[in-house]
């Protein structure tokens, strides 16, 4: 799976997190360009997508992965769902974390 | 810009006026005269060309009150002096006749070129003035080709005497001035349409006459054609006709002077509490209803009664005239170049206006210091807007990020510790998530990102999510409002809220956002206690400076054991 983050300590910790839970980590992205061509390149199953981003936002990013019929999103984001509104349920992505409820049970709660 | 000159003295240029021709105007009809009963030539037609060279030269003098009508003024007396030049025709010396007859229609495009080019003496346009020279060359010109060529014992340059090539360049001048004369009517008819105020008053009768006169030229044109023949009583008829565009220049510039005692009524009407404005009361005093004021300030600037900055007209189809008061301009009117020919009305204007100009003066000064306090109030708030952006942005991608990641890497800890050491830091980890909650509720009451990213509805819906009792939103706001007014509202209604909360005991609140097509009403009622008044305004009170910004109203209705009710209005045009 693929973690995109713009923060480098949390992807690190987020990497750690799921790794011990045993999914395998095929990279990191910092920004949507990044994530969008790791996609394209390893095709991971799942994505760890951060909602702020430096370049375009996470909405933006998996509405075209969903469009694309690629690998299934969850966001994250420091912030809660509720200061995003509709565009959480909008944008085609499987569900929405905020950061510092992230756990491998909440991961996989969504994913299943 | 054009500048004025209130005090006309004619007095001072008085040896390079015409004033001193009138005499050999005189003298030289006079003499005209005698040589057509020598020549016995019809006592009417002596009397046209005496009565109409003669008005002409009354009329010259009378221009003279006009300073920028100068030029018209020389070509009045030119006029005249080439009609009676015409007349040497009937002089016995050959030399005369044929100085006479090549002088015989310089006077027509004379008239012309008075006409076409009153007042200031500039043609009105392009066609006019290829009009003018038109009318040069076929009078002028012709009649010094028709020279050479006239089969007549008289004349001195018999070049070419032929009948049928003289006949040819009579032609040749009559076809082109049936064309001239169709050119100078219309445009005369167009300039007539065009003017407007003072302008018309005093160059209306001219135009008229001006107009009757280039018909009466087809009318006569048409007949000579027609007929093939130089019928004298013809060119006695157009000098009658002609008369009158002296005449309608005298009329209008008396139908101009006619207006000066209107001015002094302005007086009274000024000490009266009428519902017009300044303007519109001096406008009326002038008789020009594109007069406007402008007032200047301390600055140097000038701005109208509403305190609106103007700019000053640079350009001669607007003038520009100073109203002082104790040495100082106060005031400027703004008005058609032509009110500049009636200086003694405009002056009488602005003695009278002076002092009620001063009253306004500093009404308007106060009222532009208020547009400007209200619009550094508005920039104050938005830059104090983008500041709490600037926070919000500082605080969620620093603070946050670090104690989001902090939270999550105490959470995996936890999980590969012992039990002991799992129980400390799953405590330091819900500490950190309740430093997390509320670092995030402190960065949206700074600046909500969904009201920035979703809009006013969006967000006031999350307000009553998150309300501790029960908010019904109603909203039919549905796109997007000026971000000032956006922010506004919503901290209007996340105020009203946190008092519901705090102050008013009640069971449940309502949320109603109406968009109108000039503003936006935000109603926020709650069925609590009501009747804490001082307290629950004190939120909200700091919301002051900002909608006074937006020219906003906010009301509080708080009556006992009926609840609260606020509303605010903001201004806002779709």
């Amino acid at each position: 799976m693929l973690i995109v983050d713009d923060h480098q300590p949390f992807r690190t910790v987020a990497r750690e997190l799921l790794e011990s839970a045993g999914y395998i980590v095929a990279g990191e992205a910092a920004d949507a360009e990044q994530a969008l061509a790791a996609v394209a390149a390893d095709c991971p199953d799942a994505v760890l997508l951060d909602v702020q981003l430096p370049d375009r936002d996470g909405f933006t990013v998996a509405t075209a992965l969903a469009a694309a019929d690629g690998p299934a999103v969850v966001l994250i984001s420091s912030r809660e769902a509720d200061d995003y509104g509709r565009r959480v349920a909008a944008c085609g992505a499987r569900g929405f974390i905020p950061k510092s409820k992230l756990s491998a049970a909440t991961f996989a709660a969504l994913l299943e | 810009m054009t500048s004025t000159t209130v005090t006309a003295s004619p007095s001072r240029d008085m040896i390079r006026d015409p004033v001193l021709l009138l005499p050999l105007v005189v003298a030289a009809g006079l003499a005209v005269g005698w040589l057509g009963v020598d020549e016995q030539v019809a006592g009417t037609r002596i009397a046209a060309d005496l009565a109409l060279s003669w008005a002409l030269a009354a009329a010259s003098l009378v221009v003279l009150e006009r300073p920028r009508w100068r030029r018209a003024s020389w070509l009045l007396a030119a006029t005249a002096f080439a009609l009676l030049g015409a007349d040497l025709e009937w002089a016995s010396s050959h030399a005369l006749w044929t100085l006479g007859f090549v002088l015989e229609g310089l006077w027509v495009a004379l008239l012309a070129q008075l006409v076409l080019t009153l007042p200031e003496g500039r043609s009105w346009s392009r066609v006019a003035r290829i009009a003018v020279v038109g009318a040069y060359a076929v009078t002028f010109g012709g009649q010094v080709v028709g020279a050479f060529v006239v089969p007549d014992a008289r004349d001195v340059l018999p070049l070419a005497s032929h009948p049928s090539v003289a006949h040819t360049v009579d032609r040749a001048q009559e076809l082109p001035a049936v064309g001239l004369a169709l050119v100078v009517f219309f445009l005369v008819v167009q300039r007539a349409g065009v003017l407007r105020g003072p302008a018309r008053r005093a160059q209306g009768p001219l135009l008229l006459a001006a107009a009757i006169t280039a018909l009466a030229a087809l009318v006569l044109l048409g007949w000579v054609i027609a007929t093939d023949a130089r019928v004298s009583t013809l060119e006695t008829i157009a000098r009658a006709v002609a008369v009158i565009i002296p005449a309608g220049i005298v009329a209008g510039i008396t139908r101009s002077r006619l207006r000066r005692p209107e001015a002094s009524e302005l007086v009274v009407e000024l000490r009266t509490e009428a519902a017009t404005t300044m303007r519109e009361r001096l406008a009326r005093a002038l008789g020009d209803p594109s007069l406007e004021v402008a007032y200047r300030l301390g600055d140097g600037r000038y701005v109208d009664a509403a305190g609106r900055p103007i700019e000053l007209p640079h350009g001669a189809d607007r003038a520009v005239t100073g109203v002082t008061s104790g040495g100082e301009e106060i005031a400027v009117l703004v008005h058609d170049p032509a009110l500049l020919d009636e200086p003694a009305l405009v002056e009488s204007v602005r003695a009278t206006a002076g002092l009620v100009l001063e009253n306004e003066r500093l009404a308007a000064e106060v009222r532009s210091q208020l547009t400007e306090v209200r619009a550094s109030r508005g920039r104050i708030v938005a830059a104090a807007d983008a500041e709490r952006r600037r926070i919000e942005r500082n605080l969620h991608d620093g603070a946050q990020q670090r104690l989001v990641t902090l939270s999550v890497a105490l959470g995996l800890d936890a999980s590969r510790a012992d039990e002991a050491a799992a129980d400390v830091l799953s405590r330091a980890q819900d500490e950190v998530e309740q430093a997390i909650a509320e670092l995030r509720d402190l960065a949206r009451g700074i600046h909500p990102t969904l009201l920035r990213d979703e809009g006013l509805t969006a967000a006031v819906e999350a307000l009553a999510r998150r309300a501790p009792l029960p908010v019904t939103v109603q909203s039919n706001v549905r796109d997007r409002l000026p971000d000032p007014v956006e922010l506004a509202a919503y901290f209007v209604v996340s105020e009203a809220l946190t008092n519901v909360v705090k102050h008013a005991s009640a069971t449940e609140a309502a949320v109603l956002l109406e968009r109108e097509p000039a503003s936006l009403r935000v109603t926020v009622t709650d069925d609590g206690v009501g009747g804490a008044r001082i307290k629950a305004e004190s939120g909200l009170a700091g919301l002051h400076d900002r909608l006074e910004a937006l020219d906003a109203t906010l009301s509080i209705k708080c009556e006992a054991r009926q609840g609260t009710t606020v509303c605010a209005e903001f201004p806002c045009a779709s």
